[in-house]
C-alpha cells in the first residue's frame, strides 16, 4: 500500500511514526515519573531531590558511570535474548534457567582449562553459549514436536535449573583448592586470570578496581549482530515472517518449526551469555548465592526498548541507573528504596500500553494515507510491529 | 515405608487448593477470551495483601483482602488488553513483573520490611473430616487439622460449573471465548464480559494467594508463590478449560507438590539427590503439558484482540 507514495514522503512518514513512538515512550514516563512523585511527597521528600540524586549516582562521576554499565552488561544479553525470540512471535520466559546452567557449564571451561592461556576467555563463552543452547533446546524442542506452550515449560525449566546449579556446586563444580572447614560458602575452584573478562577500567581512567570489561564491548556487538541477523539475513526475515503472520510464512515455503527452533537456540546462546559479568567480571568463581532474576529484568528490558537491539542498550542503561539508584536514595533521601523498585513497575506498564496505542494510531495513519477504511486495520496492526 | 503418606496427602490437598482457586481464575479469564499468564502476578500481590488484611481483620478478613487486592491487580490486566489491545501474553508478562515490585512496595508499607512480614499470623479454625480422620496407617493425618478453605475449593466445582454452564452469564462468557463478533451481534457487550472474567480470575488468584501466605504458611515472604500460578495455568490446559476436570489436574500437581516434602524417603526417590526431588513438580508440569497439549481445543477466540464495539 506503501507503494504508491513517493520515497520522499515515505520517509518522512517513517519520521512521522518514530517521533510518535518517541512521544509515546516520553508520556509513559512522564506518568511513572508522575506517580513517583506522589508517592516521594506522600513520603515528605522532593520529588526533583530524589531523582537527581539517582541520575546523579550514575551520571555524576567517571566511577559511577563505569559501575552501572557493569550493571547494565549483562541486562543488554538478557534482554536480546528475548528480543530474538520475541520477534518470531515466542516468549523465552526461561533465559533465567538458561543462564543459571550456562554459568555452571562455563565453570567447568573457567576452572580447568587455564592451560588455553589467552585462548581460555573466548573458550569460556562458548561454553556458555552451549550451555545456554542446550537449555533452551528443550522448550524449542517441546514446542514444535508437542505444541507445549514454551511460557509454561520455560518457567518450570527455570525452576529446574536451580535445583541442578545447586547440585552442580554442591558434587561435581564443587571446590577443591580449599578445606571444607575454611569455606562456609559453597562456590567452584578459583578461575585463572587467563578466564577472566580482560579489564577496561584504564582505558576510562577508572583503574582496575571498577569491574568494566570485555563483556560490554561484547555486548554492544551482540546488539549490533542481532540487528544484523533480524534485518539482512535469511533466517532473520523468516524470523519476522514467522512472527508476523504464521499464516503467510507457511504458504511462503518456510518451515515454521526449524525457524522457531533456529530462533530459540540464538537466544539461548545470548542467554548463556549473561551470567559472565558475575563470574567472570565481578567474581572469578561461581557461588551458590550467585545473582538471580536477571532473565526476567531481560523482559523488562526488552520491552522498554521496544524489542529494537539498539533501544534495548539504551533500555538497560536506564535500567541500570533506576537500580544503581537505590544506593543513592538509601543514602541521601528518607524515601524507602522500594519506590524505584515500584517506579520500574509503572514505567514497564505503561510503557507497553503506550506503545501499543501509538501502534495503532500508526497503523490507521498508514491505511488513512493509502486510502483504506478503518474497517479492516487487523493486518495493518500487525504490519506496523 | 510410607509413614508419611496422610501428610503427604494434607500437604497435596493444601497446594491443590491453591493450584485449584487459580485455575479456576484462569479459566473464567481465558473462557471469556482473555489469555492469563498473570495468574503468578495476582496470587503474589493475594499473598501480601492477604497477610496484611489478616493482622488487621482476621483469617476471614485477610481472605476477602487478597480477594479484593487481586481483582483490583487484575484490573490492569483487564485495560491493558481489552482496552488497550495489548497482546496478552505481553501483558500478563509484565503483570507479573510488575507484580514483584507493587508487593515489595506494599511489604515495605505495610510491614516495614521490603520481602517478609512477622510470623505467626493466625489461622482459621481446623476441621477434622468425620470417619476420614480416623483411617489406619497414618492416612487419617491427611483429613486432620484441614482448612476450611480446602473444602470450600473442593466444593467450588458445583456453584462455579453450574455459573459457566447453566447461567446467562457463563453462556455469554462462553460464547465471548468462541466468536466475539458473534456474540456481540446478538447485543451482548463483549468488553463489560471480559472486564468482569478478568478481575473474577485475578479475585481468586489472590484468594489462592492469601491462603498460601497465612494458612499454608504463617506469614508473607517474597518468591512464596514458587510459579504455582504458572502450574495452576498448566493444569487448566490439562482440563481442557473444564472446572470438572480441573479437579483432577489440580489434585495431580498438588500431589506433585508434596513429593519433595514428604516422600522423599521413599522407595527409588529415595535413590535420587536432593535437589533432584525438588525438580519433580516441575518436570511432572512439563511432561503432563507436552503429553496432553495437542489433545486439549482451548477456546477459539483466545488470545486475540476483539476489534468491534470500543472506540480503541
Amino acid at each position: 500500500m506503501a507503494t504508491s507514495v513517493n520515497t520522499f514522503t515515505a520517509r518522512r512518514e517513517r519520521l512521522t511514526e518514530l517521533l510518535m513512538q518517541v512521544v509515546a515512550f516520553m508520556a509513559a514516563l512522564a506518568f511513572a515519573l508522575g506517580v513517583g512523585s506522589l508517592i516521594i511527597l506522600g513520603y515528605h521528600d522532593s520529588p526533583i531531590a530524589v531523582y537527581s540524586a539517582v541520575v546523579k549516582f550514575s551520571f555524576g562521576s567517571l566511577d559511577g558511570f563505569s559501575r552501572m554499565l557493569v550493571i547494565a552488561t549483562p541486562l543488554i544479553f538478557s534482554a536480546l535474548a528475548v528480543s530474538v525470540c520475541y520477534k518470531a512471535a515466542m516468549f523465552n520466559i526461561g533465559v533465567e534457567g538458561q543462564y543459571l546452567v550456562a554459568m555452571a557449564v562455563a565453570t567447568i571451561a573457567a576452572a580447568h582449562f587455564g592451560f588455553l592461556g589467552v585462548l581460555q576467555f573466548p573458550v569460556v563463552l562458548v561454553f556458555a553459549m552451549i550451555g545456554g543452547m542446550g537449555y533452551a533446546a528443550i522448550p524449542a524442542v517441546l514446542k514444535v514436536k508437542t505444541g507445549a506452550h514454551e511460557v509454561v515449560t520455560t518457567i518450570m525449566l527455570n525452576g529446574v535449573a536451580v535445583s541442578l546449579v545447586a547440585w552442580a556446586l554442591r558434587g561435581p563444580l564443587k571446590f577443591t583448592d580449599a578445606s571444607g572447614a575454611f569455606n562456609v560458602n559453597l562456590r567452584s575452584d578459583l578461575f585463572p586470570n587467563s578466564a577472566m573478562a580482560p579489564n577496561l577500567g584504564h582505558l576510562l581512567g577508572v583503574g582496575t578496581d571498577v569491574p568494566l570489561n570485555l563483556l560490554l564491548p561484547i555486548g554492544i556487538g551482540c546488539s549490533a549482530l542481532v540487528w544484523f541477523l533480524l534485518k539482512r539475513t535469511r533466517l532473520g526475515y523468516e524470523a519476522r515472517a514467522v512472527g508476523s503472520s504464521p499464516g503467510s510464512a507457511r504458504a511462503g515455503g518456510i518451515s515454521i518449526g526449524a525457524v522457531q527452533i533456529k530462533v530459540f537456540l540464538i537466544s539461548g546462546a545470548l542467554a548463556g551469555l549473561v551470567g559472565m559479568q558475575q563470574i567472570l567480571g565481578l567474581n572469578n568463581y561461581l557461588p551458590l548465592n550467585y545473582e538471580a532474576g536477571l532473565g526476567f529484568t531481560g523482559i523488562a528490558v526488552a520491552f522498554l526498548g521496544q524489542n529494537n537491539p539498539f533501544g534495548i542498550i539504551a533500555a538497560a542503561i536506564m535500567w541500570a541507573v533506576l537500580s544503581r539508584g537505590q544506593d543513592a536514595i538509601l543514602i541521601e533521601t528518607s524515601v524507602p528504596v522500594e519506590i524505584i523498585i515500584i517506579l520500574q513497575a509503572i514505567l514497564i506498564l505503561t510503557v507497553v500500553i503506550a506503545f501499543q496505542v501509538a501502534k495503532r494510531q500508526i497503523a490507521r495513519r498508514r491505511l488513512r494515507l493509502a486510502g483504506v477504511q478503518d474497517q479492516d486495520f487487523d493486518d495493518a496492526d500487525e504490519e506496523a510491529a | 515405608m510410607f509413614s508419611n503418606l496422610g501428610n503427604a496427602f494434607a500437604t497435596a490437598f493444601e497446594y491443590f487448593t491453591i493450584i485449584y482457586l487459580t485455575g479456576l481464575g484462569g479459566l473464567f479469564s481465558e473462557r471469556s477470551g482473555i489469555v492469563n499468564i498473570g495468574l503468578e502476578g495476582m496470587m503474589i500481590i493475594g499473598t501480601v495483601s492477604g497477610a496484611y488484611g489478616v493482622v488487621h481483620w482476621g483469617p476471614v478478613g485477610g481472605l476477602a483482602f487478597g480477594f479484593l487486592c487481586g481483582a483490583l491487580y487484575a484490573l490492569i490486566h483487564a485495560a491493558a488488553t481489552v482496552t488497550f489491545k495489548v497482546d496478552h501474553i505481553v501483558s500478563g508478562v509484565v503483570i507479573n513483573l510488575a507484580a514483584v515490585g507493587v508487593a515489595r512496595f506494599l511489604s515495605q508499607l505495610w510491614f516495614g520490611q521490603a520481602t517478609q512480614s512477622n510470623p505467626g499470623e493466625p489461622h482459621l479454625h481446623t476441621l477434622n473430616i468425620p470417619l476420614l480422620s480416623k483411617l489406619p496407617w497414618g492416612l487419617g493425618a491427611a483429613f486432620q487439622n484441614m482448612s476450611p478453605m480446602v473444602i470450600v475449593a473442593f466444593l467450588l466445582v458445583f456453584p462455579v460449573s453450574y455459573l459457566l454452564y447453566r447461567t446467562r452469564f457463563g453462556l455469554r462468557l462462553r460464547s465471548t471465548g468462541e466468536n466475539p463478533e458473534a456474540t456481540r451481534s446478538l447485543g451482548v457487550a463483549v468488553a463489560p464480559i471480559q472486564y468482569a472474567a478478568v478481575m473474577l480470575s485475578g479475585a481468586l488468584a489472590g484468594l489462592a494467594g492469601a491462603f498460601l501466605a497465612f494458612e499454608v504458611n504463617d506469614h508473607w515472604r517474597e518468591g512464596q508463590t514458587v510459579g504455582l500460578g504458572f502450574i495452576a495455568l498448566a493444569a487448566l490446559i490439562l482440563s481442557n478449560w473444564d472446572p470438572k476436570r480441573l479437579l483432577g489436574a489440580a489434585m495431580l500437581f498438588g500431589f506433585a507438590q508434596a513429593i519433595p516434602f514428604w516422600l522423599n524417603d521413599a522407595p527409588i526417590i529415595r535413590l535420587l539427590p536432593p535437589e533432584f526431588v525438588r525438580m519433580i513438580p516441575y518436570v511432572v508440569t512439563i511432561v503432563a503439558i507436552a503429553g496432553f497439549v495437542g489433545k486439549v481445543r482451548p477456546p477459539a477466540a483466545a488470545g486475540r484482540a476483539y476489534e468491534g464495539g470500543s472506540s480503541l
